[in-house]
């Protein structure tokens, strides 16, 4: 029996490393661009409303990591969905002591009282993705990024010069503050009927039953708006296995839904550049700490919403394949 | 042995088969099936028609499959909280080493089989080693790997997602046997509803008809009795966690293959309707009784809520009170058919 | 006028080794002594009887004899021969088998399965090994019926039995497997006059089928009737190990009872008022008659 076992510990390692090949590794392991020399060293604490395995924000963090470290700079990056404890780890941020605060306000008057804490402590306060409205009134330096409404407005337009007059928004965390917001810009502009789907993000072979079932169950949808890039990959599918022509649009980029735009399956993607949003609000806050330097003018610095078309999409392709778009 | 030796005990009344049949644990869970179906089917065309029992049908397998071991896993007096994120950690495990370090697809599997039956293990070993309830120790497995899937994912691949399994060398025929579909009526049914039916029949025969199967239920029922006339209740429990964790490599790979990609957090929350289907399907959440058969019905249960509510337009912000409700009907209607039948036996 | 012994009249010298001995077994948990020196035999169609209050080590003696705990000191003979059980199945397989007070009967299982647990029969080879229900179902009500019980329905759940009948399930499985030497842990102390009469006429049935018989109880009442041979603890340590005819039920009640100690408490009940003190009488009055 033992020498089973022997035998086994032996030959079996030798089969599996037998059967590396690189033709197998067809997904290439990140390649962080070297670190600059920026030799900063300031310690600066993001804190968003973004959920743990959220795609989108994934991407807000690597661009946070990638500017700390091309700036030299120290970066803390933490998040919570619910806007009672991201109010508990701005605070603790506060408490730490860093030179600067990035926070993203889903919830504005429920992280007012944090904020205005680490202003009080002299931390300049950057906010970023959502709350512009509020931003200035809290006394933050400037603002990044747009609302998750303009982003929807974007859809929402774009759907009605396709001529979409019924579209369905699939929505897959339930309760997600951007997500609704996103769902409700489109139904601002589109001028038709948005009918708002739940799906679980967590069990997305379920989901494109789901979208699948809809779409036969209702013919007078012309068009499926996701609203995450991993949600259009099923969505795709449902559709096709539906015979429907609905059109297909979302929010939010991955390499995959670059390609499928490449190829005509989904008709355009809106790209708020969270990368540049995580790393640019880095940026600001160390030229503010070095230079004393405010970007925007009093205004916030949007940073899209971009299209991404038949047109572009080839470009970004493998942008987004890595993680940086 | 003679009428004149053998007394006849008056208390022993013969039984009729329709008792018996009401006695049976499924019969709950048979009874909420066709009372959902009705219920959707009159209120939809698209969900009676085939291509909406294709669609019911797909998602009560992915729960149907897990809910098999599961169901076993509770008649054996224990839960299994980790069950859902085990999905993910398969598939992911499996597109981590072939799309990234290189691995062979096959070996991946294999490897990736190996890991998933060491996890089982562990589960069951801490819990017949510590004696802790498994609810316990399974939370805190879950816990950990819901943290694993994740960092590790965005450590190797800086996003929160493994894809392009369809790229690599020897998919299709993978594909063909795990994620192909099979046309009736006009309708294409994936080839995972054969499997699921598979399994629930494999999971009644060993449960019903073999010696293990015994074994699940007196290690269920009455653990201590059980070791004292010499039923190996630890290998029993070990071995049922790891029949919960060959099943959760099963469901996660042939997923991932299917969609060509896998999310890191997937399969958070699945657990409790895994649980939920098993109660349904007359587990007694003590252990000691319940059935396989019963558990896939409750999975259809929730695959045809999920997709009649969808069917009939109903707002799916109320989704989960629906199911909610649902869940709680049915299994009150499992509670009033037993009562019933074992009335009928005073 | 020959000297003629009566007891060798009744009592024929014996040539064979006793079924088991338990020889000056002695067992520890930590500091506490639970047995001391502990000596009986149990003979083939004989039923020896354990008798003793809670605390006075009964429980510990059995589970010695089943395989569950090791003596510390003291020894087991099989048939003569020294023996040692490390596990349940050594004792199982030495042909004791134990009867415990809960049974070990799984009550939401049907009759037939818990009959054949951990000895399920089975058919086919390979994976196709099945658990051979048709057989299992026959034997059970087979084996039942020999008891005197007849289950139409071997599917009923043991725990729809009543607690006589799940004991009969239980000796019946012991039975059937084949045990030599059957121990029963306070098999009537649970239940009802009539019920235990009954448990009782089973006990007898098994000794008539040529098994040896350990029956634990704390009652005298119930040990007199059927037993051979009667070994008293209290508190881990032997009161005497008596044959029948050595001993009366009246003297069996009193040294259970304590003799001397309980003389005592009937005093100090005796000389309070009103339902204590009437208890006290009556305590005062059994203690006279059985001394």
């Amino acid at each position: 029996m033992r020498r089973t076992w022997l035998v086994a510990a032996t030959v079996v390692p030798m089969l599996v490393v037998s059967a590396c090949s690189s033709r197998n590794a067809v997904n290439k392991p990140h390649n962080n661009a070297g670190g600059g020399k920026g030799g900063y060293g300031y310690k600066i604490a993001v804190v968003t409303h973004g959920s743990a395995g959220d795609a989108f924000w994934t991407i807000v963090q690597n661009g946070v990591k990638q500017a700390g470290k091309d700036m030299g700079d120290t970066v803390s990056y933490e998040s919570d969905g619910d806007p009672t404890k991201q109010a508990a780890l701005i605070d603790a941020a506060t408490n730490a002591k860093p030179d600067g605060l990035v926070v993203s306000m889903a919830n504005p008057p429920a992280l007012k009282a944090a904020i205005e804490r680490a202003e009080k402590a002299g931390i300049p306060v950057i906010t970023m993705n959502s709350g512009e409205a509020e931003s200035k009134a809290y006394g933050a330096l400037s603002h990044i990024g747009q609302d998750e409404v303009v982003a929807g407005r974007a859809v929402g337009t774009q759907l009605k010069a396709d001529g979409v007059h019924h579209a369905i928004c699939v929505i897959q965390e339930a309760g997600n503050v951007g997500l609704e917001q996103r769902c409700g810009g489109v139904k601002d502009t589109l001028g038709g009927t948005v009918t708002n789907i739940q799906v679980d993000n967590n069990n997305l072979p379920a989901a494109q039953t789901l979208i699948k079932t809809k779409l036969q169950s209702d013919t007078s949808v012309d068009a499926v708006v996701t609203l995450g890039a991993q949600v259009a990959q099923v969505a795709e599918g449902a559709i096709s296995q539906a015979n429907s022509k609905a059109e297909l649009a979302t929010f939010d980029l991955n390499g995959d839904v670059a390609k499928a735009i490449e190829q005509g399956k989904i008709a355009f993607a809106v790209d708020q550049q969270p990368y540049l949003q995580g790393y640019l609000a880095v940026v600001m806050l160390t030229l503010y700490k070095s230079n004393l330097n405010v970007l925007g003018g009093g205004q916030p610095v949007l940073t899209g919403p971009t299209l991404i078309t038949k047109e572009n999409a080839a470009a970004v392709a493998q942008l987004a394949a890595g993680g940086t778009r | 042995m003679t009428a004149a030796t053998a007394r006849v005990d008056e208390r022993v009344a013969h039984v009729g088969a329709l008792r018996r049949l009401l006695l049976r644990p499924e019969l709950g869970a048979l009874v909420g099936v066709l009372v959902i179906f009705t219920f959707f089917a009159a209120q939809s065309d698209v969900f009676r028609s085939w291509a909406g029992a294709a669609n019911w049908l797909d998602v009560s397998s992915a729960l149907g499959l897990m809910a098999v071991p599961v169901a076993l896993l509770m008649i054996g007096g224990h839960f299994d909280l980790s069950a859902g994120v085990q999905t993910a950690t398969a598939g992911l495990a499996t597109g981590i080493m072939t799309t990234y370090w290189g691995l062979q697809l096959y070996a991946s599997w294999v490897v990736s089989l190996a890991l998933m039956l060491t996890i089982g293990f562990i589960n069951g070993f801490l819990v017949t080693r510590t004696g802790l309830p498994s609810f316990i120790i399974t939370l805190g497995m879950f816990l950990g790997l819901q943290g694993l899937n994740l960092g590790v994912t965005k450590q190797v691949t800086n996003q929160v997602q493994v894809s392009n399994i369809d790229l690599v060398p020897g998919y299709h025929a993978l594909n063909n046997i795990l994620a192909s579909t099979v046309t009736i009526g006009g309708a294409k049914f994936p080839i995972a509803i054969i499997w699921w039916i598979g399994f629930t029949a494999l999971g009644s025969w060993v449960l019903l008809k073999t010696r293990f199967g015994n074994w699940i239920f007196a290690t269920g029922g009455d653990p201590n009795a059980s070791k004292n006339v010499g039923v190996r209740t630890g290998r029993t429990t070990i071995g049922l966690f790891m029949m919960v964790s060959f099943m959760a490599w099963f469901v996660g790979n042939t997923q991932f293959i299917r969609f060509t990609s896998i999310q890191a957090q997937s399969g958070i929350g699945q657990e409790l309707y895994y649980i939920a289907a098993a109660v349904i399907g007359g587990c007694l959440l003590t252990g000691g009784f319940g059935s396989v058969i019963g558990a896939s019905l409750g999975a259809l249960i929730f695959g045809m809520t999920e997709v009649g509510i969808v069917n009939v337009g109903w707002n799916s912000d109320w989704f989960k009170l629906f199911v909610g409700v649902m869940l709680l009907l049915a299994v009150l209607a499992n509670q009033f058919t037993r009562r019933l039948a074992e009335q009928s036996r005073r | 006028m020959t000297n003629v012994d009566v007891r060798e009249i009744v009592e024929p010298p014996k040539a064979d080794p006793p079924m088991l001995e338990i020889r000056d077994v002695t067992k520890m948990f930590g500091s506490v002594i639970s047995l001391s020196d502990i000596s009986t035999t149990v003979q083939a169609g004989q039923v020896t009887c354990v008798l003793g209050d809670n605390g006075a080590g009964k429980s510990t003696l059995i589970k010695i004899l089943a395989g569950v705990h090791q003596p510390d000191g003291g020894q087991l003979l099989v048939d003569g021969r020294p023996a040692r059980f490390s596990t349940p199945r050594d004792a199982l397989d030495a042909g004791i088998a134990t009867v415990y007070q809960d049974l070990a009967i799984v009550p939401l299982m049907a009759i037939w399965r818990n009959f054949f647990l951990g000895s399920e029969p089975t058919k086919g080879w390979g994976p196709f090994k099945r658990f051979d229900a048709g057989l299992a179902k026959k034997v059970t009500r087979k084996e039942m019926g020999d008891m005197g019980i007849d289950i139409r329905d071997p599917d009923q759940p043991v725990g729809t039995l009543s607690g006589g009948e799940r004991q009969s399930v239980a000796i019946a499985r012991a039975v059937h497997f084949g045990a030599r030497l059957l121990i029963l842990d306070e098999p009537t102390s649970a239940l009802g006059v009539k019920q235990a009469g009954v448990v009782l006429k089973y006990i007898v049935q098994a000794r008539d089928r040529g098994l040896g018989v350990i029956f634990i109880t704390h009652n005298p009442h119930h040990a007199y009737p059927v037993g051979d041979r009667f070994l008293l603890l209290k508190r881990g340590r032997s009161l005497g190990d008596f044959a029948k005819s050595e001993i009366s039920l009246a003297e069996l009640t009193r040294l259970m009872a304590g003799g001397a100690e309980l003389e005592a408490l009937a005093h100090e009940l005796e000389r309070g008022t009103g339902d204590v003190g009437e208890v006290g009488r009556e305590l005062l009055q059994d203690t006279e008659t059985l001394s």
